[in-house]
């Protein structure tokens, strides 16, 4: 499609309005070439006339002769290129102009005095255009041309140079039209005229506030005019990375740099940025990253905070770091800008900023209210109804005929809504042929997003259904009419669940009046609002800001690393909701990444530097350890980005069962897992067909580019932060093959520079239909547009092939392939951990109910459903426990339970709630080991056959010996692999010191041989994922119940029953075992408390002594299930220490324990301070 | 593929008839890195901004041989016709030349000037 469009620009380009001036302005008179002199003439006679009546110029050989003569690789136009052909395009043109012209008399010059300005004196004449050509060509001699052998008659060699001159004429006076155009549109912005204000208030003020709406200029121009007033280490953050690319290639167009280096941009998976860099465009969440390095950003001058309006969670954070920053860079200037919303805010915000206001470019705009009735709501449940939007539709169709061009821009709340009308707007536009109907929203790939901007046929409007991205962040010219439904749908976060919820709200009256002027950009415009009048009014002013509706986790955990103090009282523009702020302080203590005091932990160092989710960076940071990082890479990546998987209802059936191979019970992660190493390798084996390859399994691809640039970020990250060992240079070894990869990649920059040559944005002419046809996912269907780009460059393969080393991927995903069952359950682990404490339970009766009735709970919240887009949402079954055993008594209450190994939980990345409350990406795992390894808090009754996980989980094991060995290793290993991390951390932190040290004073060795021992050894990873895969394993019968909320309510014994429990030793080494202040019973670890639990067999937990035999030492007595752990823990460590193990267990037990007691032994006449069992052992050594 | 040879803007060529701006790398008859093309004018030339090969240029503009002004190479302003002259200049002598630029030039109206004009400060 691209080189369509590119031929018909071409076309319009030669037969344009300037090339009839340079041309047909003036005769062309007959050659009379100064450079094939007469005398050659002769030697030509007769043959060459008759050469010159067969002369061809289409054939390809002549042509290619003249190539070879005069488009060499020294010459101005060279063989081959893209002017090559231009040329030759060109002069067909000119030839068939002549061959018109031909007929045209030659004029007789009258004769003319000379004239007595000396610069007129000499003026040529007669006239000949080509006088008019300010430039020469030096072609090749013509000795060189025969020398060469090929024969090029002299007439032709003139014929064509006077073409090749009026071409180069051509093309100079073509871009010397571009500059003056842009210089002419540039001087025409409204901000054009404060120019010089906004430098001169920037002199004398370290901020300055400049505000204007859209169309103003102010993004494009304010930076131009700092670098043409000679500013350089310029800064200009936008709040989307699209827009960065978009304007650092517009500024560096428009300030004639676009080939050069002055102007670039840096987001997070490109840069563009050298030295020679005087404007960058960044992200707001890079520049925070750049403080959070350099807390002093040495490294710019001035920066522009553009779209502070929007409110956005980073650039709030951004003005208050900034309002701390400033006293201490006097020098750095400061520009904000803005629309013409709340101005006062930020000025005051900044000690009364100056601020200039520019005003928008708006045409006068027509406003209808046309509120809904309110039948529509009751009888269709959720969806919307089109017809209010049909009437529109209908509407400018009556009032306003084909021929007066404008186009329809409607304001949908979301994708569901624009679905919703998208399908009636369609119907209706083929029955009246007036409209083509395009969606815009977030989730379109950019090549669907790109369609707004193409134009619809003469006699036809576009119509443009649109989520609020087109308030701001995309500019559609040539909008006639606006359609507002006055709501839109945004992410609210409710602290207390910790959920997402999509809800749909009216807007405010800034947006209201931003939809507007879309109407009114390029004409006078009609602006439907499909509300009242008095609805706008109770309207609140502005949208409330990002920082009052979301998680704060990533925020807190920023600027805990930023050392910005408390964040409960950093001075922000408007703070936000305390609420907000105490949750996520709770929820980064819960996962480790700050302690007790709010301070960051090693393992939050770590978090605050990847710019991830928190549960995401944790499972990157586990799954380096158990050398697991390739998988988990792919898996945070995928998890990272939108689901690749649209919810277009109708083709998702047969893109269902194409995509089934891929599918893993597992859980959906591990479905992204397959369908991102499945593309890859389709990449690698025949590349061209991973855009068809995902089309019919209904994946969009262009998620999947994504995930590769994240999972390739992830790489880096966890290199740059010696997590991973860097990837050994894979150049391969001989020297042609070598070579034939750098030709290769050289051949892919070309592509991709042609490509970005070529597609200068020409805008399409839309077809009618043409969604119909789009629409269509299997490619047989489509028509042969559709298949000429199959054909066509597929540009983003180009990028992905230059950008990724596909060889190492390839090798990453065949080694996923080839996971073993112990490297899945242990990547399941990972996940698990990472995504630990979200966690479903499957309701006891979802056996029974029908597949899409399958509901789950939370800790916080009940009836969740599962994602349609779930594996286990088709096959639920994977879920249900499957042995339904004899009910046992056990103490169990509830007879219902079922009895098995076999049950699962759903550990989950998010919780959205949208009209149900869904669980997004869901993996199951064993629920005892998973509740019993992760638990933030586990609860055992006397025999530990009873246990409760977070206050929430109820677990029954029938046999309680087997639930006492699960606890003690599950007890054991908690510490071994928490001590493992803590020692992987803090090897890391001081690799990272030193490889700052290093930096900063280029000091070779220091004592680094010291510091490598102490990373955890391979060995130990290895033990410890031998020990987790076995008691992974493990089978014991157990019932897993929620715990109504007034069971939960009264869970726990309390501190006053404490006496009731017997004296006990210490689980593990010398941790004290003290009573538990608020649930009462014993704190064994700090999620560990043993009899806490209320219930009956409590009173009776010192009688639950029965006799065991150690397997160890073989130790034969009655203990309560305690006593046995603690002895199979003394056993466990004497075994391990080896022959000093006496002195270690003697060591061991002369620390002070709260269960020792003094100990006279009669045999050997000594006195000992031994805990019960270790008297017990004593006494065996005398038997 | 950033070139080693940045073009060092040498000053700002400014069209002293249309106010046209734009910043010039070289002034003279022998554009940098082309060999095979050669102006048969003193011109102010920059790097050819729209693209992307090193030795593509494109020449702004010359002084007029008349009066010696600055002219943009814009139709508006200026035309070649063997030497460079400025549009008022062409008016002035329009006897002067072939009878096709005169019936050029009729074509066009007298240039309109609009000059930029500048807009007050906010108080401060």
């Amino acid at each position: 499609m691209v080189s369509r469009a590119r031929g018909g620009a071409w076309d319009r380009k030669l037969v344009g309005p300037r090339l009839c001036v340079s041309l047909s302005g003036h005769s062309m008179a007959p050659p009379r070439p100064r450079e094939g002199r007469g005398h050659r003439d002769h030697r030509w006679a007769p043959s060459e006339e008759e050469a010159l009546e067969k002369w061809d110029w289409d054939c390809p050989e002549t042509r290619r002769r003249f190539e070879d003569a005069f488009f060499r690789d020294e010459d101005y136009i060279r063989q081959g290129s893209e002017d090559c052909h231009k040329f030759w395009a060109f002069f067909e043109r000119l030839q068939r102009f002549q061959t018109l012209k031909t007929s045209k008399k030659e004029e007789t010059d009258p004769g003319h005095p000379k004239h007595c300005v000396p610069a007129l004196a000499d003026l040529p004449r007669p006239y000949d255009s080509r006088y008019r050509i300010n430039l020469s060509v030096l072609g090749p001699d013509m000795r060189d041309i025969r020398g060469s052998g090929s024969q090029l008659p002299p007439k032709r060699v003139s014929e064509f140079r006077r073409a090749l001159l009026h071409y180069l004429d051509f093309s100079q006076k073509q871009a010397f039209t571009r500059l003056a155009k842009l210089q002419r549109d540039r001087a025409a912005l409204p901000i054009a005229q404060y120019r010089k204000c906004i430098l001169q208030t920037l002199k004398q003020h370290q901020v300055v506030v400049v505000a204007g709406d859209t169309g103003c200029g102010k993004s494009t121009q304010v930076p131009q005019y700092l670098l043409a007033a000679g500013f350089s280490h310029v800064a200009c953050t936008q709040p989307r990375r699209i827009a960065c690319i978009s304007l650092a290639k517009r500024v560096g167009f428009e300030s004639l740099s676009q080939y050069g280096s002055q102007v670039g941009y840096q987001i997070r998976f490109e840069s563009t940025r050298s030295a020679a860099t005087k404007i960058v465009f960044l992200t707001v969440g890079l520049l925070l990253r750049q403080i959070q390095r350099e807390p002093s950003l040495p490294q710019y001058k001035v920066l522009i905070v553009d779209e502070v309006h929007e409110r956005q969670l980073h650039n709030d954070f951004l003005l208050g770091v900034l309002q701390h920053l400033l006293p201490t860079r006097p020098d750095l200037k400061v520009v904000l800008m803005s629309a013409t919303i709340n101005i006062m805010l930020f000025s005051s915000y900044f000690g009364n900023a100056p601020v200039v206001q520019v005003p928008g470019r708006l045409f006068p705009i027509t406003v209808i209210y046309q509120p809904q009735e309110a039948e529509q709501t009751a009888s269709k449940s959720e969806r919307l109804d089109p017809r209010p939007f049909l009437r529109v539709l209908e509407a400018i169709d009556n009032k306003y005929p084909a021929e007066e061009r404008g186009d329809l821009l409607v304001f949908l709340s979301g994708m569901a809504e624009i679905g919703a009308v998208l399908e009636a707007a369609q119907t209706y536009a083929s029955h009246t042929q007036r409209w083509v109907v395009l969606p815009l929203h977030s989730a379109l790939s950019v090549a669907d997003q790109d369609k707004v901007f193409d134009v619809a046929p003469p006699g036809v409007r576009k119509c443009i259904l649109s989520t609020n991205i087109a308030e701001t962040s995309v500019t559609i010219d040539g909008i006639r009419f606006v359609v507002d439904s006055g709501k839109v749908k945004e992410m609210s976060y409710d602290p207390q669940a910790k959920l997402q919820r999509l809800q749909e709200f009216w807007i405010s009256q800034a947006s209201a009046e931003q939809r507007k002027g879309r109407a009114g950009r390029t004409g006078p415009g009609v602006c439907y609002r499909l509300y009242a009048e008095s609805d706008y009014d109770a309207f609140t002013p502005y949208p409330v800001p990002e920082i009052r509706r979301v998680a704060l986790d990533a925020l807190v955990l920023q600027m805990k690393s930023m050392s910005v103090g408390d964040p409960r009282t950093f001075p922000f523009i408007e703070p936000p909701p305390p609420a907000s702020l105490e949750t996520a302080i709770q929820y980064l203590q819960e996962q480790g990444a700050l302690d007790a005091s709010e301070a960051l932990t090693p393992i939050g160092c770590l978090l605050a530097q990847l710019p991830v989710d928190v549960v995401i960076g944790k499972m990157l940071i586990l799954g380096s350890m158990f050398s697991l990082a390739e998988p988990v890479l792919t898996i945070a990546a995928a998890l990272s980005v939108q689901s690749p998987f649209p919810r277009s209802a109708q083709s998702s059936l047969e893109c269902a069962a194409a995509r089934q191979p891929l599918d893993s019970d597992q859980g959906d992660p591990f479905t992204l897992f397959n369908v991102f190493n499945a593309w890859v390798q389709v990449k690698a084996e025949r590349s061209q067909n991973s855009r068809k390859w995902c089309r019919r399994r209904g994946v969009e691809e262009h998620r999947l580019y994504e995930m590769a640039n994240l999972r390739r970020q992830f790489k880096d990250l966890l290199e740059d932060h010696g997590l991973l060992a860097g990837a050994e240079a894979a150049t391969p070894g001989d020297s042609y093959s070598r070579l034939q990869q750098r030709r290769e990649r050289r051949a892919l920059h070309q592509l991709k520079r042609q490509h970005e040559e070529g597609a200068g944005r020409r805008r399409k002419v839309l077809r009618l239909q043409e969604e119909a046809e789009d629409g269509s996912s299997d490619e047989d269907h489509a028509g042969p547009a559709a298949r000429h780009a199959e054909d066509s460059v597929d540009i983003q393969d180009v990028k992905f092939k230059l950008r990724h080393n596909l060889e190492q991927l390839q090798a990453a995903a065949s080694s996923a392939q080839a996971l073993s069952r112990e490297q899945l359950v242990l990547l399941k682990l990972v996940l698990a951990r990472g995504l630990y404490p979200q966690l479903a339970v499957p309701d006891p009766f979802n056996s029974g109910r029908k597949d899409s009735d399958q509901i789950f709970h939370t800790q916080a919240k009940q009836g969740a459903v599962l994602h349609p887009t779930s594996v286990f949402a088709s096959s639920p079954e994977l879920l249900h426990v499957q042995e339904p055993q004899a009910t046992c008594g056990g103490g169990s209450r509830d007879d219902k339970d079922k009895m098995s190994s076999k049950h699962q939980l759903l550990t989950f990345v998010s919780l959205l709630e949208t009209n149900k409350l869904y669980l997004v990406n869901c993996v199951r795992v064993p629920a005892l080991q998973s509740l019993l390894l992760f638990s933030r808090s586990l609860d055992t009754n006397g025999d530990c056959s009873r246990l409760v996980a977070d206050s929430w989980l109820e677990l029954q094991v029938v046999d309680s010996e087997g639930a006492v060995q699960l606890l003690a290793a599950a007890l054991r290993l908690r510490a071994c692999w928490e001590s493992a991390l803590d020692r992987q951390l803090s090897h890391q932190a001081r690799w990272r010191r030193r490889e700052q040290q290093q930096r900063r004073q280029r000091l070779g060795e220091e004592d680094e041989d010291e510091e490598e021992a102490e990373s955890v050894s391979r060995a130990e990873v290895a033990a410890l994922s031998r020990e987790l895969l076995q008691f992974m394993a493990t089978k014991v019968p157990y019932s897993l119940r929620r715990l109504t909320g007034l069971e939960a309510q009264n869970l726990y014994v309390g501190p006053q029953t404490v006496t009731a429990t017997p004296k006990l030793p210490g689980l593990f080494g010398s941790s004290a075992l003290s009573p538990h202040p608020t649930k009462g019973g014993y704190r064994v670890t700090n999620f560990l408390t043993y009899n806490c639990l209320l219930s009956d067999t409590d009173l009776y937990s010192d009688c639950l002594r029965t006799f065991w035999t150690c397997p160890r030492c073989d130790l034969h007595l009655p203990l309560t299930p305690l006593e046995r752990m603690a002895h199979e823990s003394a056993c466990a460590t004497d075994l391990h220490g080896g022959p000093g193990a006496e002195e270690a267990t003697t060591e061991q037990s002369r620390k002070p324990s709260a269960l020792q007691r003094p100990y006279h032994c009669d045999s050997c006449q000594k006195d000992f301070l031994f805990t019960p069992t270790e008297a017990l052992r004593h006494r065996r050594q005398h038997m | 593929m950033a070139s080693e040879t940045e073009h060092r803007s040498l000053g700002v060529f400014e069209c002293q008839l249309c106010g046209l701006t734009a910043p010039y790398s070289y002034v003279g008859q022998k554009p940098p890195n082309t060999q095979s093309v050669v102006l048969l004018e003193e011109s102010y030339v920059m790097k050819d901004p729209f693209s992307p090969d090193r030795d593509r240029f494109l020449v702004l503009g010359a002084r007029c041989s008349i009066c010696g002004k600055l002219a943009c190479v814009g139709p508006e302003c200026s035309l070649f016709y063997s030497k460079r002259f400025c549009l008022p200049c062409v008016r002035e002598h329009l006897s002067a030349f072939p009878p096709e630029i005169r019936q050029d030039l009729e074509k066009k109206k007298a240039p309109s000037s609009s000059g930029p004009s500048g807009r007050a400060c906010p108080r401060s």
